[in-house]
């Protein structure tokens, strides 16, 4: 019983991870962009949601929805007036800009916030779950997750694959001139793909911050995570994110099965088979 | 979206992530400057005490008091103190370790060479503490640390049994102490004396793993190990499921804030409630009992200074309940344990610099330290009877998360068999 618990806790947590990937792996996928301010970015998302609660009275999950619309604008505003500038002077700018972003947005939220941890209080239901046996319980929380990362996934590749809007930014990103050539903007469809990146990145950080405690520091130590899942599941590709992080979760749950400290060490060597033995991911991005 | 560009061969990538990885690493070492600054006009001749603590970075929280109790200090010495003789001002340099060990050994070396200090006190977990004693007893500096347990201050920087500092003391708690303190308050409740134990691997909760067990097996309780796992997971499904199979009633754990908030909250929605849950280096500030909410009720926890102590200055005689009170006044939040132990670093200096028949002799101060025997803010302090020369130890009272009255939560003290002086504020009561 112990390890159908394991399984199903392991999937729940791949649901957290997926969703944290998500930004980092569009962001890639569309820009050849490795945003080093990811971690910080969903810590700021929370910290924004914290404060959006205390200050109206609302509940966290309300803060949620003036959020993320909130961090897409900025996403767009962030990609015109910063990562822009850095695309043209090659994937090394790009590094260091997302890098430099990162510890501003550190010592600012510690600066306005202070190193206290925090989190988001969701009431009654941050300890709710659905007891299947005695062995298995699960959490409302983890699966709201787990659902909103698939929600998010699938949405974004059927906006990617379907819409024309979509299929613009993936002729852009597969080649900026020409697309440029037929009219699309660039710029403008960039902004797009990181607004969309930001608001994903938003959400996972509010997740988290219900999930668990959030202060100003603990933003890079999620990055590493999402940089797993994503090169796991395979660079460039959303199904293979959301395939990453699950298998990411399921490798740490059930080596903590076997044994506690193999826990991250588990995902670790994961992640290094992949990039040793099959670097295109799992389930890499269809080549054009 | 699809594929990536054939353009972007797959060395750039992985050299791109490689980087990245480098960069998440280094992350902490290119964190701010800024917080503090050390005070401006010095008068010719004053003696000099330099202070180094984390104010920024991840140990931050710690560093949250030093400017008010700074302040506080500069205000009770703003006359000076006779020392050799006669009144001397005393200024205070304040400097930020950033929570990082070489940043920490760095202003040290710059309080010591640049700013020529007499003395320097050092707060707030062995990342600071150590780095700053290890450069004062090179360069023959007086100094006092506190807020690190003694065998990891005392031991990790090389230390052996018999092994005495010349330059360098300092006052906390040990192994022996918080045993003492968890294990009374385990005795009082009763259980079928099945111990959950949670303990990463890092050196904080090694000790304990080295610490806890034979005093475990002296007093009748069996140990259910949760296994020593890394830091910074995200999931304890496996351990918790552990702890419920094997029906453990008490529950103990050295983590990392973070990850205490995480597992608190699973165990909650996995059913596992255990009747006594005693925590050691997580819940010691109001904000991480506020974090986890209604789910802080009746945690317990070590306690080395709280309001209720019945200590107070040497320097104005302010009690431990007036420090608490100004603090709240003064900044609008809630008193936290570092209050008392940075307030004592100082007027540890000051009685040492004080006593010396010349306070520039660099021997003489820190032979007054060694020998101190003191009252003060933060308790009875005996820098002759500790384990090892040079160490005070503080002993510890058992205290519960509560519901409180101006601040949300509220530390009530509910065990005081270590320290029968400090009175107690409510009875022991089950966590789960």
């Amino acid at each position: 019983m112990d390890w159908v618990n394991a399984l199903v806790q392991g999937i729940l947590l791949g649901g957290l991870y997926a969703l944290f990937a998500c930004g980092l792996s569009l962001l890639f996928g569309v820009m050849r962009i490795v945003n080093l301010a990811h971690g910080d970015l969903a810590v700021l998302a929370a910290f924004l949601a914290y404060a959006t609660a205390t200050v109206t009275g609302v509940s966290a999950l309300w803060a949620t929805v003036v959020v993320v619309p909130v961090f897409a604008v900025l996403g767009y505003l962030v990609h015109r007036g910063l990562l822009e500038r850095s695309l043209a002077a090659g994937p090394l700018a790009t590094l260091l800009v997302t890098f430099g972003l990162s510890i501003v947005v550190q010592n600012l939220l510690l600066e306005s916030f202070s190193a206290d941890s925090r989190t988001l209080d969701v009431g009654s239901l941050v300890s709710a779950s659905l007891r299947i046996t005695d062995d298995i319980s699960v959490s409302y929380l983890a699966v709201l997750t787990f659902l909103l990362a698939a929600g998010v996934l699938v949405g974004l590749q059927l906006f990617l694959s379907r819409t024309q809007l979509g299929r613009i930014v993936r002729a852009t990103s597969d080649d900026p001139e020409a697309a440029t050539l037929v009219g699309a903007d660039s710029r403008h469809v960039y902004g797009i793909a990181t607004a969309l990146a930001f608001a994903t990145v938003a959400l996972a950080g509010l997740m988290f911050a219900m999930r668990s405690s959030f202060d100003p520091n603990i933003g890079p130590s999620r990055l590493i995570f999402a940089f797993e899942a994503v090169v796991i599941g395979g660079l460039g590709s959303l199904w293979g994110t959301f395939v990453g992080g699950i298998v990411l979760g399921l490798a740490q749950t059930v080596a903590a099965q076997i044994d506690p400290a193999l826990t991250l060490l588990a995902g670790h060597l994961l992640f290094l088979a992949v990039l040793a033995f099959r670097p295109q991911g799992l389930l890499p991005a269809r080549s054009m | 979206m699809t594929g990536i560009n054939s353009e972007m061969s797959r060395r750039n990538v992985l050299r791109a992530i490689g980087l990245g990885a480098v960069a998440v690493g280094g992350g902490g070492l290119l964190g701010a400057c800024g917080g503090l600054k050390g005070s401006g006009g010095s008068s010719s001749g004053a003696l000099k005490i330099g202070y180094v603590s984390p104010q920024t970075g991840p140990l931050a929280g710690f560093g949250a008091a030093d400017e008010f109790i700074v302040k506080q200090i500069r205000e009770a010495l703003r006359d000076g103190i006779t020392a050799g003789g006669k009144k001397t001002k005393i200024e205070i340099i304040v400097k930020d370790s950033q929570s990082n060990p070489n940043r920490a050994s760095d202003v040290a070396r710059q309080l010591i060479f640049e700013d020529k200090v007499d003395l320097i006190v050092a707060s707030s977990t062995p990342d600071t503490t150590n780095p700053v004693a290890d450069q004062c007893e090179a360069n023959g500096i007086p100094c006092v640390g506190t807020i690190a347990p003694w065998e990891a201050w005392y031991f990790g920087r090389g230390a052996k049994e018999g092994t005495e500092f010349r330059y360098t003391t300092m006052f906390y708690f040990g192994m022996t102490e918080i045993t003492n303190c968890f294990v009374s308050m385990w005795d009082r409740m009763g259980t079928n004396k099945k111990v959950a134990t949670l303990w990463p691997n890092d050196s904080d909760a090694n000790a304990f793993r080295q610490g806890f067990p034979p005093v475990m097996k002296r007093k009748g309780y069996t140990m259910v190990d949760g296994g020593s796992y890394q830091n910074g997971i995200s999931d304890y499904s496996a351990q918790i499921a552990k702890f419920k199979g094997a029906g453990a009633e008490l529950f103990t754990t050295t983590p990392l804030p973070p990850d205490f908030n995480t597992y608190w909250k699973q165990a909650a929605q996995q059913g596992y409630r255990p009747k006594l849950a005693t925590v050691a280096k997580v819940m010691l500030f109001p904000s991480e009992a506020e974090a986890l909410g209604p789910l802080a009720n009746n945690i317990a926890t070590d306690v080395w200074w709280s309001p209720v102590h019945p200590y107070k200055s040497t320097l104005d005689g302010t009690t431990a309940q007036q420090l608490a009170d100004n603090y709240a006044k003064d900044t609008g939040k809630q008193w936290t344990q570092a209050l008392g132990s940075v307030y004592s670093l100082f007027e540890i200096a000051v009685s040492a610099l004080g006593s010396a028949d010349d306070p520039r002799d660099r021997k003489a101060v820190a032979q007054e330290l060694k020998d101190m025997k003191i009252e003060c803010m933060g308790g009875a302090l005996d820098f002759t009877a500790g384990p090892v020369p040079g160490v005070a130890v503080q002993k510890l009272a058992g205290a519960q998360w509560r519901k409180g009255k101006d601040f949300a939560w509220d530390l009530v003290i509910v065990d005081n068999s270590q320290v029968p002086h400090v009175p107690v504020g409510g009875d022991l009561l089950p966590t789960g």
